[in-house]
C-alpha cells in the first residue's frame, strides 16, 4: 500500500505538477540526437573540434554539451559552427558529449544552401595515364544522359552502386579501393564529380533510428548545383534526404573532428526518441525529483536502459505466469531473458531460431552423455557447440539472404547452454514429455512477457516513470502472500473426488 | 495393532453424503473445477501449501538438516530409529576409484546424493553378475559407469543448486513380500504428511512399468491412499484417475493392510520432533527382515497425496492447527491418538 502510495503519488506529481505526459498519446515527439566524442589522451594539452550543425547553433535547438572541467566554446566560421573544447594536460580516456534536440520530421538539415560566393572550379584530379581516359569517359558518358548536376549525381552514384558496372568502373574503383580509402565509393564519387566541373565535398550525417546506439556518422556527399549547395546520400542517390530519417550533422567540408593531445578518437552517435517537450523536461532537470529519472544520463547509457527498464516488467509476467496461473518453465527467468532477445529479433524468427538451436544443441547433448564427461566440462562443451552453432546459422542465413541469423548472438549463450544441461536432464530423469512441457512453458511465458513489454504505452511508462515499477513491486508483493489455488491447478485437481 | 475389521462411523458417512452433493457431475469437470468447489473440498494449493505451511512452519536454517541426508541419518540413529545401513560415504573425486573397495561383499546397493531431491540421481543394484551389477529392470552395468554416476554425484549434477556433493552408498531395501506383490520392479515407500507432529495423511507409492521403478505420481507411478488409523490402504489414483487393480500386475490394490503401522507412525512423529519441522513429509520403506527403515524426510512434500486419499489437506490441517494451538506441548503418544482418532478414513464396504 504504501509502495503503491509512494509510487503513483510521485507520478502524479511528474504529471500534475511538471505537465510529464501520463499517457502515451499526448506525447511530443523529440529526437535527442548526442555526439560522444572519444579519444585516448596522452598527456599533453587537448584540444578537439567537433564540426557542429547549423540549424542546431541558429535556430538554438536544445543543444547542450557535456564534459569535465573543459573549456568549452562554440567558434563561428562563416556560418559554419564547431564546439571547441579545450583543457590542460590529460591522460586516459576522455569522453565528450554535444547534445541536440529537435521535433519529429523537422527538415533534416541538409536543405540546399546558396552560397554567398561561387566557389572555386575543383581542382581535376591527378589520375594516372589510362585510368584518368577512363574516368574522363565516364564522365562524358553520365554528361550525355543528364541534364544538371542532380541528374549528373544520380546517374553518377546509380553506376558506382550497381554490381554490374561497366569496365571502366571497375578500373577506377580498384585504383581507389588500392589506395586504402575508407570509403573509396564516395572518394571516387567526389572525383568524378571535380572532373566534370561540379564542386562537392563530404558531408556526415546521423540516421534517426533509436534501435542501434553508437552508430558511426554516414558519409554524405555535398554538392554546388551552380547556385545552391545540396546533401545527398550515395547510398540513395535520386532520393532527397528525408528529416525523418536523416539528420545532417556536417556539412560545409572541413574535417567532422579533429583532436590534438589526444589518439584515437572517434566520434559516434546515439539517438533516443524523446516524449517530453523540452521546455518541461528544463524544468524536470532543476526539480529534487529529477533524481528519479533517468533523463539525467548522457543518451548513450539512457540507451542501455531502455532495456533495463523493461526486465522487472518481464519478471512481474513471469511471476504472474508461475504463481497464478501455474505454467512450468525451466529455470526461473530464463524467459525474461528470451523475452528480451526477442525483443531485438522479431518474434516468430527468433523462436524458429530458439528451437533450432535448442534442437541441434540438444542432439549434440546426447552425443556428448555417451561420453560420460562430468558435469562442469560437459556444460562448457555445451558452450562451444552453442557457439559453433551459432556461427553456422549465421553464416547460412546470410548465405540464404536473412539477415537475422546474424542478430542470433543476442541470444544469451549460457542461459541456452544451461537450459541444455537441464533440459537434456530432465529428459532423462522424468521423460521427454516433460522436458517438451517445461521448454515449450518457458517460450510461451518469454511470448507473453515480450508482448507486455513490447506494448508501447508499457514502455513509455516505464522509461518516463520509473517510479511506476514501486507500485510493480507492490503487486509482486501481493501476488507473493496469494494462497489461492493456480489456475493449472484448476485442472490437476479435476478428477479429484471425495473418498 | 488395530483389527482389520473396523466399523466407520455413522457421521462420517453422513458427511460424505452432503460432499456427494456438493460433487454432483457437472459439465466443466471434465476440463476443470472452479476454485470454489476446490475449497469447498479442502483441497491445498502449492501457493497455500507455502505460505500457510511451509514458510510459517518451516525455517530456512532446518532445512539443511534434511536435505543431507547423512545428517538425517544420524540424527534418526541417534533416536535409535532404524535406518538402511550405511556402507560408505564417497566424499572426494579420489574416492571415486575405492568405490569398488567399499562394495566388496555386498550383493546389492543403492548408491544415492546425499542432497539430491525427488529421487534424482539415485542408482539401485540387485545384484552382480562376474564384474557387472544388475539393476532392478534387469538393466547391466559396469564397475566403469558405477564409477561415472558416483563422479556426477561429486560434481553436483543431481544436487539442489549444483552444489558439491557426497555420493552415498547404502543398504538395499528388500521390500516385504506384501509389498513387491504391489508394485511393478523398484520398492514402494509409505509417505507420511505431518503437521506440528500430528501424522494427517499417508499414501503408499507404488512404481508401474511406465514409471521405469521410480515413485513420483507425475511419471506415472501409483499413489494409494491409506488410512492414518488403520493403516489400510482406501484408494489408488493413477495419472489423477482413480483405479482399483494395478495396471502392469492386475493385482488389487484396495484394502491392503500395511504390516506395522503403528510403528511407522511412531517413526514419522519422531522424525518431525528430531528436525524440528512444522510440515514435512517422511518417506518409511519397509524391509522384510528389519521392518520398517526411514530413508529420507521432505520439508516440501507435495500435494498429490489428498489425490490418493480422496480428502483436501486442508480438512486436516486445520484441525491440526487448531488442536495444536490448544494443547502446544502434546506428546508423541497424544498426538497420535488424536490422529488416529479423527482421521479415520471411510473403509471399502468389505471391512465394513
Amino acid at each position: 500500500m504504501l509502495l503503491i502510495a509512494i509510487g503513483g503519488g510521485l507520478a502524479s506529481y511528474k504529471t500534475k505538477v511538471l505537465e510529464v505526459p501520463f499517457w502515451e498519446g499526448e506525447r511530443v515527439d523529440q529526437w535527442l540526437v548526442e555526439a560522444k566524442v572519444s579519444f585516448l589522451a596522452t598527456g599533453r594539452e587537448v584540444k578537439a573540434r567537433l564540426s557542429l550543425p547549423t540549424d542546431a547553433v541558429l535556430k538554438n535547438l536544445g543543444q547542450e554539451s557535456g564534459s569535465l572541467d573543459y573549456h568549452y566554446t562554440v567558434e563561428d566560421d562563416r556560418d559554419e559552427y564547431t564546439a571547441v573544447w579545450s583543457s590542460g594536460p590529460r591522460d586516459e580516456g576522455q569522453a565528450l558529449y554535444y547534445r541536440v534536440r529537435f521535433k519529429q520530421g523537422l527538415n533534416s538539415g541538409g536543405e540546399p544552401k546558396a552560397s554567398a560566393e561561387k566557389p572555386d572550379s575543383p581542382d581535376v584530379p591527378k589520375l594516372p595515364g589510362s585510368l584518368g581516359a577512363a574516368a574522363q569517359n565516364i564522365v562524358t558518358r553520365a554528361k550525355g544522359v543528364s541534364a544538371d548536376p542532380d541528374s549528373l549525381f544520380v546517374a553518377l552514384f546509380e553506376q558506382i552502386n550497381s554490381g554490374s558496372a561497366s569496365q571502366e568502373y571497375v578500373l577506377v574503383k580498384r585504383h581507389y579501393e588500392k589506395e586504402g580509402m575508407a570509403s573509396p565509393n564516395i572518394a571516387m564519387g567526389i572525383d568524378l564529380l571535380g572532373l566534370a566541373g561540379i564542386p562537392a565535398r563530404l558531408a556526415y550525417g546521423v540516421i534517426l533510428n533509436d534501435e542501434n546506439s553508437g552508430q558511426q556518422p554516414v558519409p554524405l556527399i555535398e554538392y554546388y548545383d551552380g547556385a545552391f549547395w545540396k546533401v545527398r546520400n550515395p547510398n540513395a542517390p535520386s532520393r532527397i534526404p528525408d528529416g525523418r530519417e536523416l539528420f545532417v550533422w556536417h556539412r560545409g567540408g572541413g574535417p567532422l573532428l579533429e583532436v590534438s593531445g589526444g589518439e584515437n578518437s572517434r566520434v559516434t552517435f546515439t539517438v533516443v526518441k524523446d516524449r517530453i517537450p523540452l521546455a518541461t523536461l528544463t524544468d524536470l532537470r532543476k526539480s529534487p525529483l529529477f533524481i528519479s529519472t533517468i533523463l539525467a544520463l548522457p543518451a548513450s547509457e539512457r540507451a542501455v536502459f531502455r532495456y533495463i527498464v523493461l526486465i522487472p516488467l518481464g519478471a512481474f509476467v513471469v511471476v504472474i505466469m508461475r504463481n497464478i496461473i501455474g505454467i512450468p518453465t525451466l529455470g526461473t527467468f530464463m524467459p525474461v531473458l528470451l523475452a528480451l532477445a526477442l525483443l531485438e529479433i522479431r518474434p516468430v524468427q527468433g523462436i524458429i531460431m530458439f528451437s533450432l538451436l535448442v534442437g541441434a544443441g540438444l542432439w549434440f547433448r546426447f552425443l556428448l552423455s555417451r561420453m560420460n564427461l562430468l558435469v562442469v566440462p560437459r556444460v562448457a562443451a555445451c558452450v562451444v557447440i552453442v557457439t559453433l552453432l551459432m556461427m553456422m546459422m549465421g553464416v547460412i542465413s546470410f548465405q540464404l539472404g536473412y539477415s537475422v541469423g546474424i542478430k542470433i548472438t543476442l541470444f544469451p549463450m549460457i542461459i541456452i547452454a544451461w537450459t541444455l544441461e537441464r533440459m537434456s536432464l530432465i529428459w532423462e530423469e522424468e521423460g521427454k514429455r516433460s522436458a517438451m512441457v517445461q521448454v515449450s512453458g518457458s517460450v510461451l511465458v518469454a511470448v507473453c512477457a515480450y508482448h507486455f513489454m513490447k506494448i508501447s504505452q508499457i514502455q513509455y511508462w516505464a522509461f518516463y516513470f520509473p517510479e511506476m515499477l514501486l507500485v510493480l513491486l507492490a503487486g509482486i508483493l501481493l501476488i507473493g502472500r496469494y494462497t489461492g489455488y493456480r489456475i493449472s491447478e484448476l485442472i490437476r485437481f479435476k478428477t479429484f473426488s471425495n473418498a | 495393532m488395530p483389527d482389520l475389521k473396523v466399523i466407520v462411523p455413522k457421521k462420517e458417512t453422513g458427511a460424505l453424503d452432503a460432499s456427494d452433493r456438493h460433487s454432483a457431475h457437472k459439465w466443466w469437470h471434465r476440463w476443470f473445477r472452479t476454485p470454489g468447489e476446490l475449497r469447498e473440498l479442502g483441497v491445498v494449493g502449492i501457493n497455500m501449501r507455502n505460505a500457510r505451511f511451509l514458510l510459517p512452519n518451516n525455517p530456512r536454517r532446518l532445512y539443511d538438516l534434511v536435505d543431507n541426508k547423512l545428517r538425517t541419518k544420524a540424527l534418526a540413529e541417534a533416536e535409535g530409529m532404524c535406518v538402511a545401513e550405511t556402507y560408505g560415504v564417497l566424499r572426494t573425486p579420489h574416492d571415486a576409484n575405492i568405490v569398488e573397495k567399499i562394495l566388496n561383499g555386498h550383493e546389492a546397493f543403492v548408491i544415492k546424493p546425499t542432497r539430491g531431491s525427488g529421487g534424482k540421481g539415485i542408482m539401485v543394484i540387485d545384484k552382480r553378475v562376474g564384474k557387472n551389477f544388475i539393476k532392478p529392470s534387469g538393466v547391466e552395468v559396469t564397475p566403469g559407469d558405477v564409477k561415472n554416476h558416483v563422479s556426477n554425484i561429486l560434481a553436483g549434477l543431481y544436487s539442489l543448486g549444483g552444489k558439491r556433493d557426497f555420493a552415498l552408498i547404502e543398504y538395499r531395501v528388500q521390500p516385504a513380500e506384501l509389498l513387491t506383490s504391489i508394485s511393478f520392479q523398484g520398492a514402494p515407500d509409505i509417505r507420511v504428511v505431518m503437521l506440528h507432529g500430528y501424522p494427517v495423511m499417508a499414501m503408499l507409492r507404488a512404481s508401474t512399468k511406465e514409471s521405469d521403478g521410480r515413485s513420483n505420481l507425475h511419471q506415472g507411478a501409483l499413489g494409494i491412499g491409506i488410512d492414518i488409523a488403520t493403516g489400510i490402504t482406501v484408494r489408488a489414483i493413477h495419472h489423477g484417475r482413480l483405479v482399483t487393480n494395478h495396471p502392469d500386475l492386475g493385482i488389487g490394490l484396495i484394502g491392503i493392510q500395511i504390516p506395522q503401522w503403528d510403528t511407522i507412525l511412531h517413526m514419522a512423529v519422531i522424525c518431525q520432533e528430531m528436525t524440528g519441522l512444522g510440515y514435512l513429509g517422511v518417506d518409511i520403506m519397509i524391509d522384510k527382515d528389519k521392518g520398517p527403515l526411514m530413508i529420507e524426510v521432505n520439508a516440501r512434500p507435495g500435494l498429490a497425496i489428498q489425490m490418493a486419499n480422496g480428502i483436501g489437506l486442508l480438512r486436516r490441517l486445520e484441525p491440526v492447527v487448531a488442536q495444536h494451538k490448544k494443547n502446544p506441548t502434546a506428546d508423541l503418544e497424544t498426538k497420535i491418538a488424536y490422529s488416529v482418532k479423527h482421521f479415520r478414513a471411510n473403509l471399502p464396504d468389505r471391512f465394513t
